[in-house]
């Protein structure tokens, strides 16, 4: 039970970084940033709930407006670059955040014990959850809930004009442009909100490991956050979470099948997905067809119209 | 912390040696980028995994430490070959995300395959002329670095040789700037897209080795250091730009060297990436690169 | 309605406009007219804000295009179609024209339902502006499947969305057959009819000659006539400037 808890909790909180590079892959935006915002959710709702002993609802709401804020902040400059550049701007911001984190030491005296960011050390002792007799199937349904509203929120942008701005925005700025679409405003904004997701994910993420430190936020993580919707498919939320489902379960469970060669399947695989699928898992089409059938399913009950 | 002005030109001279492998493997992303306009992040990688195989093969055959300056190269190019077909030649040609998805894979690959052939231990390759070490009035200069930095220079000329007074060249150059048209003149696309692979495969590799050779060293936790500041080094020189990657490569070098002299190095990278984000905000065309088209 | 002063644009050595003067009245369908590269797109660029004018000013009614962003000249009243057609091939028909969708002055919505919000009399016009295009029925079929003749009448239909006082357009006639330029003209004349005013950049002579009012030719950037349809058809600079002169010329003239 514990294990299956554990794997929830990993799909989750990778899900929330899947979708908020999704957010920004559907303006055209490849952003390497992600994991930069991950990580300055997870230090800011950490250090609220260990230093200033904070509520965990209040932590990570801030924490999510803190990242959503430096989202904000990047948002600007990332406008000015396109594609290759687009990606090594957002590579050096999140090797920013993560060096910055590196060398910050905040250790404070609570109730008699040390606590806090301790540079090279880690972040310690973030143990809210286990002080405040939440257990593991709380915190992994917290998760959830926190993922299904990104989910439907995500969804709904899609019923909505805003989901098709979005688009417009990445297929085509020039059209968008004379279509009186506003590239500034809508790229900063879907920036933005790709921060607070992924300032939440982060919270999530320190809250439910009790311990962060500078590996966890590496480029490496910031290339799976991008990878769960391009292999899923930008055509609908749904692809990115299956996405995260299918590379953290071969990760996890291929351990027992191929031990240590695991990640060396694994990029291989990748390989053969995109040479197979370029357009990700679920595409237009099968989106399409999948809506039919269900179209055809529901109405099957009733007489042959 | 005083400095003395000493220190900061001997930290620069130092910086420009090492900067001309940074102008290697920028050169490499460059002419990669610069043929499809697509990127290669196992680009790196494949370099340092050419490095290991001439070194290993040294041991394998009993052959010349001068061998593995030649065996990594030539494999380097040849897993370039081998990255093109795996990553980019069956793509469709508007796609951008699934080959850099695909490279990303292979990077990851790469990573992996090093590690285990390795036991994720660093191995030490053979220096070039580690003693040698002169003096210019009061600044020393290594004379391995020196040494370095004059292949670089080789490196780059017979590139530049190649891209610019040759055939295959020409069709690099034609096929970046017009598929399409180039395909329809007759130049055969997915074989001068091949060999711009290998080319840059082969540079790589000699920037793999030299690199192993001035730190002593090859190690796995090589390549993501070597991805990004390839990375920025193609940024900042501009896209696509062989003289800009060249330039850029030393100037990072320097600014590298310089800010590990001021601040140490845990915050030395911290001051790199704001160089590159502040370049990016102010020039977003790199030092050379010509104006961001629009569709 | 829209002046165009001294307009001047140099791509480095290219001079493509050099000198532009020409006003177009509220109501009519003007054309612009010349051969390959006498700088017909970039005046619509320079129109609409791709390209900002190394001279010259443009006006409508009165107020200087030059310090107003590209998107913000929909506002002022400004639409284009494109010459190469830029749907936005991933979404549906519907969504292109919701993209571009603005209410109608006076019957504008708040913030939030603009962008969030699902208004049913909205819905009741983009479908009336679907039918009116002939695309009543392929509401949710993909932008990049229909076919081409769709596909010109969906751009047209976006850049009628937003309610433009001018629309640009931009070669619409392009690799269109007989029947389809036939109908083009019939839109073109409604449009008229409905009150916009419409620069028209074409090498179909079938639709030049048919729709509009005045036209203006351009020859390497610069003005070389202006006048009614009959005027132009008759003009000898118009003649020399397509065809070369009389004495290089190896057939008849037509």
């Amino acid at each position: 039970m514990t294990y299956l808890l554990g794997i929830l909790q990993t799909i989750g909180v990778h899900t929330l970084l899947g979708l908020s590079a999704y957010l920004l892959l559907l303006t055209g935006q490849l952003s390497l940033a992600q994991v930069g915002f991950f990580a300055i959710g997870a230090y800011v709702s950490g250090i609220l709930t260990v230093i200033f002993s904070w509520n965990i609802f209040a932590a990570l709401a801030l924490g999510s407006l803190m990242a959503g804020f430096f989202a904000f902040l990047v948002g600007f400059p990332a406008l000015r670059v396109k594609g290759l550049m687009l990606v090594v701007a957002t590579i050096s911001f999140s090797e920013i955040v993560r060096l910055f984190f590196f060398n910050l030491s905040w250790r404070v005296n609570v109730n008699g014990v040390e606590v806090g960011p301790d540079s090279t050390q880690g972040f310690r002792e973030i143990r809210y959850f286990a002080a405040n007799g939440w257990e593991q199937v709380h915190i992994v349904g917290l998760i959830w809930f926190v993922v299904m509203v990104v989910m439907l929120a995500l969804w709904w942008l899609d019923q909505v004009r805003a989901g098709a701005v979005l688009r417009a925005v990445g297929t085509d700025e020039l059209a968008a442009q004379s279509s009186g679409i506003n590239l500034t405003m809508v790229k900063v904004a879907a920036m933005t909100g790709g921060g607070v997701i992924a300032g939440i994910g982060g919270g999530l993420f320190a809250h439910s490991t009790t311990y962060v430190d500078h590996h966890t936020f590496v480029i490496l993580l910031a290339t799976f956050a991008v990878s769960y919707p391009i292999i899923g498919g930008l055509r609908s939320v749904i692809g990115t979470l299956l996405a995260v489902i299918f590379i953290q379960g071969f990760i996890i469970e291929g351990l027992r099948f191929m031990g240590d060669y695991r990640n060396l399947i694994f990029g291989l695989l990748i390989i053969l997905v995109m040479n197979l699928r370029p357009q990700g898992l679920l595409d237009g089409h099968l989106v399409a067809d999948v809506r039919k059938l269900l179209a055809r399913l529901t109405k099957g009950g009733k007489a042959d119209a | 912390m005083n400095f003395d002005y000493i220190d900061i030109i001997q930290s620069l001279i130092d910086g420009v040696l090492f900067g001309s492998i940074y102008a290697l493997i920028g050169l490499g992303f460059t002419l990669i980028f610069g043929a499809m306009h697509k990127l290669n992040l196992a680009y790196a990688a494949s370099s340092i995994a050419g490095a290991y195989t001439g070194l290993m093969s040294l041991t394998i055959f009993g052959l010349p430490p001068l061998m593995a300056f030649i065996i990594g190269p030539v494999m380097s190019g040849a897993i370039g070959l081998v990255l093109y077909f795996a990553c980019f030649r069956f793509m469709p040609r508007g796609n951008h995300l699934a080959p850099l998805m695909a490279s990303i894979g292979a990077l990851f690959f790469i990573d992996e395959v090093i590690i285990h052939e390795t036991s994720g231990s660093p191995m030490s390759f053979p220096a070039i002329l580690p003693d040698a070490y002169f003096f210019l009035g009061e600044f020393g200069i290594r004379g391995d670095l020196l040494l370095v930095m004059g292949f670089s220079f080789i490196l780059m000329a017979i590139v530049m040789l190649l891209l610019y007074r040759t055939k295959l060249g020409l069709g690099t150059r034609a096929t970046s700037q017009q598929p399409v048209a180039a395909l329809l003149c007759g130049i055969p696309i997915h074989r001068t897209n091949s060999a711009t692979f290998i080319l840059a495969g082969v540079l790589g590799g000699f920037a793999g080795c030299l690199l192993a050779a001035s730190v002593g060293v090859l190690s796995p936790l090589l390549t993501l250091p070597l991805t990004v500041k390839g990375l920025i080094v193609t940024v900042i020189g501009g896209l696509g730009s062989i003289r800009g990657a060249i330039v850029a490569g030393f100037a990072v070098g320097a600014a590298e060297s310089i800010f590990l002299l001021v601040r140490g190095v845990n915050e030395r990278d911290i001051y790199v990436f704001l160089l590159l984000f502040l370049f990016l905000v102010l020039r977003p065309n790199g030092l050379f690169g010509t104006t961001i088209n629009r569709d | 309605m829209l002046e165009v002063r001294n307009l001047v644009k140099h791509f480095g050595g290219v001079r493509a406009v050099d000198g532009l003067d020409f006003k177009i009245q509220q109501g009519e369908v003007f054309g612009l007219i010349g051969p390959n590269g006498s700088g017909k797109s970039t005046t619509v660029n320079l129109v609409c804000g791709v390209f900002a004018p190394t001279d010259g000013e443009i006006l409508l009614d009165g107020i200087n295009l030059g310090a107003i962003a590209p998107h913000n000249r929909v506002d002022a009243g400004v639409a284009r179609t494109f010459q190469n057609i830029r749907l936005f091939g991933e979404l549906t028909v519907w969504q292109n024209l919701w993209v571009a969708w603005r209410d109608q002055p006076g019957q504008e919505q708040g913030w939030v339902s603009n962008w969030f919000g699902r208004s049913p009399a909205r819905r009741q016009e983009i479908q009336r502006l679907l039918e009116f295009s002939g695309l009543g029925d392929k509401a949710d079929h993909l932008a990049s499947n229909l076919a081409f003749g769709e596909q010109r009448r969906l751009e047209l239909a976006r850049a009628m969305a937003s309610k433009p006082k001018l629309i640009l357009l931009d070669e619409p006639a392009a690799g269109m057959n007989s029947a389809e330029i036939k109908d083009l003209c019939e839109r073109v004349l409604t449009m008229k009819e409905m009150g916009m005013t419409v620069l028209l950049v074409e090498h179909v002579m079938e639709l030049v000659m048919n729709v509009t009012d005045r036209i203006t030719v351009l020859n390497f950037g610069k003005p070389i006539a202006q006048g009614t349809p009959i005027e132009i058809q008759n003009n000898k600079l118009v003649q020399e400037a397509y065809f070369g002169s009389a004495e290089n010329a190896h057939g008849g003239v037509s």
